[in-house]
């Protein structure tokens, strides 16, 4: 716990602060959704505890409803955070001679938002003991966060009426993740042969529609990004 | 509806594969680095597979293709909020009441 830790860690907890806020609708929504899927509260913080993603847990609740089989959890959650094998790459070099142990723990608990707000500063930093507090403070208040309003929707849920058609609340956050990625025109068709996709191949056994829509989906949002390029400006 | 063990092997498998994504390059340190071309193609993964999750569910009614639910309208006024406000509350709020207004309200 040096000085240049400790000033680090102030640091980062500074710059994250005002993001950190809008984790909190986020936490609440996926403690219901969770409670609107069937899981007890302690199935509920449990989740909270142990995956911590909070689009993939979303994603994988209309899978757990409908029984879905394992592995389509699974390759769901893969490709639901397969951003952040992009955001571990860019990142990756700031954790340069740092233990087995941190290395671990920077991996369970790294979140878009403080990747977002600390990840420049962080690969600027020649202080190794700055850069951990930089990136640990603000991570380890993102967890606390998500763990503490997702507990508040678990506990809340039980006083809505059953009746309030609450699993809609899932689809609804994964449309306002979803929302703000397709403003570029590669990803909006990403998004829209992904969703058709699904839609068409939804009669497909073991709902391997959900599969087929997001294959054919990122392939073509990566085909319309090289004819976006292509074109003559 | 109640789950059994299954639930803990999902949680503990959603885990993993999370740690291995988020850990990957975290952990391989200076002895790996994503190709460029790779990168590109990764970005679209997740905006197709939260579509392949949203949309069937807005474009389904019990398993058949009925484009005129409430749902729809629904999910159509959750778009409306999230491209014109930055209010994080809001479309849970706005989309939600659409939905039991026509349900509830109108019986649909």
């Amino acid at each position: 716990m040096n000085a240049s830790f400790r000033q680090g860690a102030r640091e980062g907890f500074r710059v994250f602060l005002p993001v950190s806020v809008g984790i909190i609708p986020w936490a609440v929504v996926t403690g219901v959704a969770m409670r609107a899927s069937g899981m007890t509260v302690f199935e509920a913080m449990a989740m909270n505890f142990i995956v911590f993603a909070g689009t993939a847990q979303l994603g994988a609740l209309p899978l757990l409803v409908a029984g879905a089989p394992l592995w389509l959890i699974a390759v769901t959650t893969f490709a639901l955070n397969l951003r952040f094998l992009i955001f571990s790459a860019a990142i990756a070099p700031a954790f340069q001679g740092f233990s087995l142990t941190r290395r671990l723990l920077s991996g369970y608990i790294l979140v878009d938002g403080v990747f977002a707000v600390c990840a420049e500063r962080l690969l600027k930093s020649d202080d190794p003991h700055w850069r951990w507090g930089f990136y640990i403070a603000p991570s380890l208040w993102a967890w606390a966060i998500w763990q503490f309003f997702g507990a508040i929707g678990a506990f809340g849920a039980s006083s809505i009426p059953a009746d309030w058609s609450l699993e809609f609340m899932t689809t609804i956050a994964l449309m306002v993740m979803m929302v703000p990625l397709t403003s570029s025109r590669p990803m909006l068709v990403a998004a829209l042969v992904g969703g058709l996709g699904a839609v068409v191949f939804q009669d497909l056994p073991l709902r391997l529609g959900l599969i087929v829509g997001m294959a054919i989906g990122m392939l073509a949002g990566y085909l319309a990004e090289r004819g976006v390029r292509g074109r003559p400006a | 509806m109640t789950y059994d063990i299954w639930l803990w092997v999902t949680f503990a498998v959603m885990s993993l594969i999370t740690i291995a994504l988020r850990g990957s390059f975290i952990l391989l340190g200076e002895r790996a680095r994503l190709p460029d071309g790779v990168q590109r193609a990764l970005r679209y993964a997740p905006a197709s597979a939260l579509a392949a999750l949203v949309v069937p569910d807005l474009l389904t009614v019990g398993g058949q293709f009925a484009p005129f639910n409430p749902k729809l309208a629904a999910g159509l006024v959750v778009i409306l909020v999230v491209s014109r406000s930055r209010n994080p509350w809001l479309p849970f709020i706005l989309g939600m009441a659409t939905l039991l207004l026509l349900r509830k309200g109108l019986d649909w």
